[in-house]
C-alpha cells in the first residue's frame, strides 16, 4: 500500500460522499425552506401546496409583521443588547481565563471551578432574588439589565473555551520574552496574548451572539415596556394575534430570526478562515 | 480581526441609524379592528402635554380588548396603555415573580385564586369607591373583607359549538341528552365527517367537557351541593364520586370520537378544523367567535351545553370572567384610576363586551344581547346552569385542574383508567393542602 | 517588574468577569440554598422560618418532579450521545475536500441561529396531525399512517430530542471542524506512508486528537440537556400528561405555577447537586480517554 493508491481511492470515494452529503443537507433544510416559502402564500396555497415555489411574491404579510412588531425599534434594541453583550463578554472573559490560564494556583483552580459550576447551575432557580436584585439596582425595565444577566451568564462558558484555547494554542515565550522586557501584564495580554486569540474569539463571539439573541426568558422578565422590546418579544406578543391565519405567523417568526440569519452568512466564512489560521499558527 | 472589528463597531451605529429613521410608527394600521374614529380624534402626535404610560397585562390577546383599548385611547388621551400579553401558561409564573419583587403591571387582570392571594400579600389597590356601580354576583366574587380588589369583567362560558350548515346536510339535530349526543357522532362519523374538533394537546379541553357532564350527572344533585367547597377543603375525594360520570364521558375515547392524535393538536389548529368545515362541532366559548368568523366569514354556528342522562336545559362551564386590578405600588395610581373608572361604566363595558360578545356585564343596569349563535344556550342561561367546580376549591385550584386534564391526556393516550385520573388528581389536591399548611 | 505586583495585575484580570458572574449568577443561586430550607412561599415572603430539611423530604413523593427526572436524564443522554457522534461525522465529512463544503456547512448550522422559541412554533406545525402537519402529510401521501409525534406520550420526548438535533448537530459540527483543522497532516501524511487506512486513520488519529472538542460538546451537551426548557415549553408544555415535563419544567411549575418557593428551590438544590455530579464523572471519563491516548 503506498499513499498514491490511498490518494486514488479516496478521490474516487468523494463523489458518493458529496452525492449524500447534499440529499442529506436538503432534507435538513426543507423546515427552513418551508418556513420561508409559506411566507409568501395564502392559507389556501400552503394547504394545497406545502412544498411549491410561491407563484407570486405578495409581501403584504410582512408588512403587516414589521409594523405590529415596531421592527425596527426592536431591531435597534436587540443590536445594543446583543453587541454589547457580546462585547462584554469577549473582553472579562478572554482576560479571566488568560489569569486563571497562566497562574495555575489552588486559588486560581478553585476560582475556575467556581466558574465551571456555573455551566451546571439552572439560573431560573434563583430567578426570584434575581428579578429582586435588578429591581434594587433600579435598572428594572433597562436594556442594561438584560445585558448585565447576559454578561453575567456568558462569561462562564467563555472563559472554559477561552482558557483551554490558551492552554492548548498560546505559547509561553513570547509572553516570558515581554515579561523580561519588563512588559506588564495588561500588555502583555493585549499586545501578544489576545491577537492569538482570534479563532476562539470568533467561536465565543458567535455562540455568545446566539445565545443572547435567542434568550426569551430574562427579556420577557425584566423588559416591560414596548419602548424596550427585544425581537422576540415582539413575536411572542404578537403569535396569538395572527395565529388565527398561521400563515401571516410565518414572515413574523422569519423576521425575528433573519437578522442573525443574514450575520452568521455573512461571517462564517470568517469563521471558518480564521479558526483554519489560527490552527496554523497554533 | 480587523474585519470582525469592523463588524462589530458598524453594528451599533447601524442600530442607531435604523432606529432613528423608523421609530415613530405606532402600529396604527396593522390591525383591522382599529376603528377609523379614534384614529381621527387622538393622532399619536396630538400635541397633548406629557403622556402617562401604564402597563396592562393579560392572558388573552390584544384583540380581545381592542375596542376597550381604543375607548381609552379616545377618552383618555393623556394615557397611553402599553398592552402586555403573557401567554396563559406562564402568565401567573410571570406577574407573580414580577408583584414579589415590588414591580408588575399597573393594571393587573386576575382570576378570583390569584385576586385573593394577591390582595393577602399587599399587592392590589382598594377599589371600594367602584364596587356600588357592580351588582353582587359580580363583587362578591373579587371582594375581601368587604373590599373590592378587582373590578370584575365580563363573564365567560364554553359549550359546544357546532356547524348548523354540516347538521343541515346530513338531517342532524342539536342533542338534548348525552346518549344523543354520543348518537350525533356517530352519525356524523358515518358520514365521513369528523364529528368534534378538540385541541387536546392543552389539558383544558377534556377537563372541562368532562366537567360538563359531571356537572349533570352528579354536582347538580341536591345531596352533592356542597361537594365542590368540600373537596376544596380535602374533607371528601374525587375517586368514589366522580367515577361513574368520568366513565360515562370516557365513552367518548372509546367509541372513538376523541382520538388519540388530538393530543397532538393546539388550540388554534383545533379553531381552524371546526372553522373551515373539516369538523362538526368543537367546544369552546365567546372569545372564540371572532376568530372563527374571521377565517370563515360565511360559517353557519349554535352552540348548545353540556347535556346529562336526563332531558333539561344543560349546563355551561363558566364563571365570573377576568378581573381587573390595580398595582398597589403603581407610580401612576390617578391615571390607573381613571382607566378603571372607565372601564366601570355602561360604555366601557360595552367595548370590552364588543370583543367577548355572548358574555354579561356585572355592571348594575347593563345588559347586552346575546348573539343569535349563542341561541341554543339560551334556555340554559335563563335556567341559571352556569358554572366551573374549581372556583370552588380554593387557591390551588388551578393546579389540580392542570393535573386533573394533563391525567386525562393519559387516558385518552391509552396509558391510564377512570379511577387512575381520580387517583392522581385527589393526590395532588392532598399534596397541595398539606404544603399550603 | 517584581513578582508581587505581577501576582496582583493578574489578579485583577479576574475582576470584572468574577463580579457579574458572582453578582447575577451566583448571588440569587445561593439565596435559594437558604430558601430551601424555609417555608418561603408565594403566600409567606416574610418573617421566613426554618424547617429543616423538610422541603427535601418532600420530593420523592411528587410524580411530578420524579418524572422531570427521568425524562431529562433520558433526554441529556440522547442529546450527548448523538449530537457528539452526529456532529462529529458530519465534522469529518465537511472536512473533506467537498466542492460544495461551503455551503454545506452552512446548510447544517443554520438550524443553531433559529431561537428555541422559533423552533417550537416552527416544529409544532410541521410535527402536527393537522393539515399543516408537512411530516404527516408527507406520510400519508405515501400511503402510511399518520404518526401522533407530539400527542403520543411513547413519542414525544423523542420527538423533541429530534428537533433539538436537527438544530445543534451543526453547532457541535462547528466545533469539531474547528479542532479537525487545527489537527497536523503530518499525522496523516505518515500514518498513509506506514500504510493505514481511512478507517484505521479516523480511529487512531483523529478520533484521540478530537478529545478537546469532545469534551466542550458532550459536557455542554450534557448540562444543557438537563437544563432543557424553552423548546419544551413551546414544543409541548410537558404533554401529554407528564411525558415531556423536565426537570425545569418542573421546577417551573411547582416554585412559580404553585408558589412554593422553598419547595421549588430544595429540587433545585437537588438537581444541582446531581449535575455536578454526573459532571464531573463525565469530564472524568472524557479525561482518562484523552490521558490514554497519549
Amino acid at each position: 500500500m503506498t499513499s498514491l493508491s490511498r490518494k486514488g481511492r479516496t478521490r474516487k470515494g468523494n463523489w458518493p460522499l458529496e452525492a449524500a452529503m447534499i440529499v442529506l443537507a436538503v432534507l435538513f433544510f426543507i423546515p427552513i425552506y418551508y418556513l420561508i416559502v409559506t411566507t409568501f402564500k395564502s392559507p389556501e396555497q400552503a394547504t394545497l401546496h406545502p412544498l411549491s415555489f410561491p407563484s407570486s411574491f405578495g409581501f403584504a404579510h410582512y408588512r403587516d409583521a414589521w409594523h405590529a412588531m415596531d421592527y425596527p425599534k426592536v431591531l435597534g434594541n436587540t443590536a445594543i443588547v446583543a453587541v454589547s453583550s457580546v462585547v462584554g463578554i469577549i473582553l472579562f472573559s478572554s482576560m479571566a481565563a488568560y489569569s486563571l490560564a497562566r497562574r495555575e494556583h489552588a486559588v486560581n483552580r478553585v476560582i475556575f471551578f467556581f466558574f465551571l459550576a456555573g455551566m451546571m447551575v439552572p439560573f431560573q432557580m434563583g430567578l426570584v432574588s434575581l428579578f429582586k436584585l435588578i429591581n434594587s439596582l433600579g435598572i428594572m425595565d433597562t436594556l442594561l439589565a438584560v445585558i448585565c444577566v447576559n454578561i453575567g451568564g456568558g462569561v462562564v462558558l467563555a472563559i472554559f473555551l477561552f482558557k483551554s484555547f490558551i492552554e492548548t494554542s498560546v505559547p509561553l515565550e513570547l509572553e516570558e520574552a515581554a515579561f523580561i522586557d519588563g512588559a506588564s501584564v495588561q500588555r502583555t495580554f493585549w499586545l501578544i496574548a489576545f491577537p492569538l486569540l482570534t479563532p476562539v474569539t470568533a467561536t465565543v463571539a458567535i455562540l455568545s451572539t446566539l445565545n443572547v439573541w435567542n434568550d426569551f426568558l430574562n427579556p420577557l422578565l425584566f423588559l416591560q415596556s414596548r419602548d424596550n422590546s427585544l425581537i422576540l418579544l415582539e413575536v411572542y406578543r404578537n403569535i396569538g394575534q395572527f395565529s388565527v391565519d398561521w400563515t401571516s405567523l410565518f414572515p413574523m417568526l422569519l423576521l425575528g430570526v433573519a437578522p442573525l440569519m443574514i450575520f452568521y452568512l455573512v461571517m462564517q466564512k470568517y469563521i471558518i478562515k480564521g479558526v483554519a489560521a489560527g490552527a496554523l499558527k497554533g | 480581526m480587523r474585519q470582525l472589528k469592523a463588524i462589530w463597531l458598524a453594528l451599533p451605529v447601524l442600530a442607531l441609524a435604523v432606529t432613528g429613521c423608523g421609530s415613530n410608527g405606532n402600529n396604527g394600521n396593522s390591525n383591522a379592528a382599529a376603528s377609523p374614529d379614534t384614529s381621527a380624534s387622538a393622532s399619536p402626535s396630538a400635541p397633548s402635554g406629557e403622556k402617562v404610560k401604564i402597563r396592562m397585562a393579560y392572558w388573552n390577546k390584544e384583540t380581545t380588548v381592542q375596542s376597550l383599548l381604543d375607548l381609552i385611547k379616545q377618552k383618555l388621551p393623556n394615557i397611553e396603555i402599553e398592552y402586555q400579553f403573557i401567554e396563559n401558561a406562564q402568565y401567573d409564573n410571570i406577574i407573580g415573580t414580577q408583584l414579589a419583587a415590588g414591580s408588575g403591571p399597573d393594571i393587573i387582570s386576575v382570576g378570583p385564586p390569584a385576586a385573593t392571594q394577591y390582595n393577602k400579600l399587599g399587592y392590589l389597590a382598594d377599589l371600594s369607591s367602584l364596587a356600588d356601580r357592580f351588582s353582587d354576583a359580580g363583587t362578591s366574587v373579587y371582594s375581601v373583607d368587604g373590599k373590592l380588589v378587582a373590578l370584575p369583567g365580563i363573564s365567560w362560558f364554553e359549550g359546544i359549538y357546532y356547524n348548523k350548515e354540516i347538521f343541515a346536510k346530513y338531517g342532524l339535530k342539536p342533542p338534548k341528552t348525552f346518549e344523543e349526543e354520543l348518537q350525533l357522532h356517530e352519525d356524523l362519523k358515518k358520514n365521513g365527517v369528523k364529528p368534534q374538533a378538540m385541541g387536546a394537546k392543552s389539558f383544558e379541553p377534556m377537563m372541562k367537557s368532562s366537567m360538563g357532564l359531571i356537572m349533570n350527572e352528579f354536582l347538580s344533585q341536591s345531596a352533592n351541593k356542597d361537594f365542590d367547597a368540600k373537596y376544596g377543603k380535602g374533607e371528601t375525594t374525587l375517586e368514589g364520586n366522580w367515577n361513574a360520570g368520568l366513565e360515562k364521558w370516557s365513552e367518548l375515547i372509546k367509541r372513538g370520537y376523541l382520538t388519540n392524535d388530538m393530543l397532538g393538536i393546539d388550540y388554534d389548529q383545533a379553531l381552524d378544523e371546526f372553522a373551515t368545515g373539516k369538523a362538526a362541532m368543537w367546544e369552546s366559548g365567546p372569545w372564540a367567535l371572532e376568530a372563527i368568523k374571521q377565517k370563515n366569514p360565511n360559517i353557519q354556528l349554535d352552540m348548545f351545553p353540556f347535556y346529562g342522562s336526563a332531558e333539561g336545559p344543560g349546563w355551561l362551564i363558566g364563571g365570573p370572567g377576568v378581573g381587573f386590578a390595580a398595582n398597589a405600588h403603581s407610580k401612576n395610581a390617578d391615571a390607573v384610576m381613571q382607566v378603571l373608572d372607565l372601564i366601570a361604566t355602561p360604555e366601557g363595558q360595552k367595548a370590552f363586551w364588543e370583543n367577548n360578545q355572548g358574555g354579561s356585564s356585572y355592571l348594575k343596569g347593563v345588559s347586552f344581547d346575546m348573539p343569535a349563535e349563542f341561541d341554543g344556550v339560551k334556555e340554559t342561561f335563563q335556567a341559571g346552569n352556569v358554572y366551573a367546580p374549581w372556583n370552588n376549591w380554593g387557591g390551588s385550584a388551578s393546579s389540580i385542574i392542570e393535573d386533573y386534564g394533563k391525567a386525562l391526556q393519559e387516558l385518552l393516550g391509552g396509558k391510564s383508567d377512570v379511577s387512575s385520573v381520580l387517583k392522581t388528581t385527589d393526590k395532588t389536591t392532598a399534596r397541595l393542602l398539606q404544603l399550603n399548611k | 517588574m517584581n513578582r508581587t505586583a505581577r501576582e496582583f495585575q493578574y489578579g485583577l484580570f479576574l475582576i470584572p468577569a468574577f463580579l457579574f458572574y458572582v453578582l447575577f449568577c451566583v448571588y440569587p443561586f445561593a439565596t435559594m440554598f437558604y430558601y430551601s430550607l424555609t417555608d418561603y412561599s408565594i403566600a409567606k415572603q416574610t418573617g421566613l422560618h426554618f424547617v429543616g430539611f423538610r422541603n427535601f423530604s418532600e420530593i420523592a413523593h411528587y410524580d411530578l418532579l420524579l418524572a422531570g427526572i427521568k425524562n431529562s436524564l433520558i433526554y441529556a443522554v440522547l442529546m450527548t450521545v448523538f449530537q457528539t457522534a452526529l456532529g462529529i461525522l458530519l465534522a469529518v465529512a465537511l472536512d473533506k475536500k467537498l466542492k460544495t463544503r461551503n455551503v454545506l456547512r452552512s446548510v447544517f448550522f443554520l438550524p443553531a441561529v433559529f431561537s428555541p422559541l422559533v423552533i417550537g412554533f416552527l416544529w409544532n406545525y410541521l410535527l402536527s396531525t393537522s393539515d399543516a402537519g408537512l411530516i404527516n402529510r408527507a406520510l400519508t401521501s405515501i400511503g402510511l399512517d399518520k404518526v401522533n409525534f407530539l400527542g403520543d406520550s411513547d413519542l414525544a420526548l423523542y420527538a423533541v430530542v429530534f428537533t433539538q438535533l436537527w438544530q445543534w448537530t451543526g453547532w457541535a459540527m462547528v466545533i469539531f471542524l474547528a479542532n479537525l483543522q487545527s489537527i497536523s497532516k503530518d499525522y496523516y501524511e505518515a500514518a498513509a506512508i506506514d500504510g493505514a487506512t481511512s478507517s484505521q486513520q479516523f480511529w487512531r488519529i483523529t478520533l484521540p486528537l478530537l478529545q478537546p472538542s469532545v469534551s466542550v460538546v458532550s459536557v455542554t451537551a450534557m448540562i444543557g440537556g438537563l437544563k432543557v426548557f424553552d423548546i419544551v415549553m413551546s414544543l409541548t408544555g410537558g404533554g401529554p400528561g407528564n411525558a415531556t415535563q423536565t426537570i425545569m419544567t418542573a421546577y417551573i411549575k411547582t416554585s412559580f405555577d404553585e408558589g412554593f418557593y422553598s419547595f421549588g428551590a430544595a429540587y433545585g438544590v437537588v438537581f444541582f447537586g446531581a449535575v455536578l455530579v454526573l459532571t464531573m464523572l463525565l469530564m472524568q471519563l472524557l479525561k482518562k480517554w484523552g490521558g490514554s491516548n497519549r
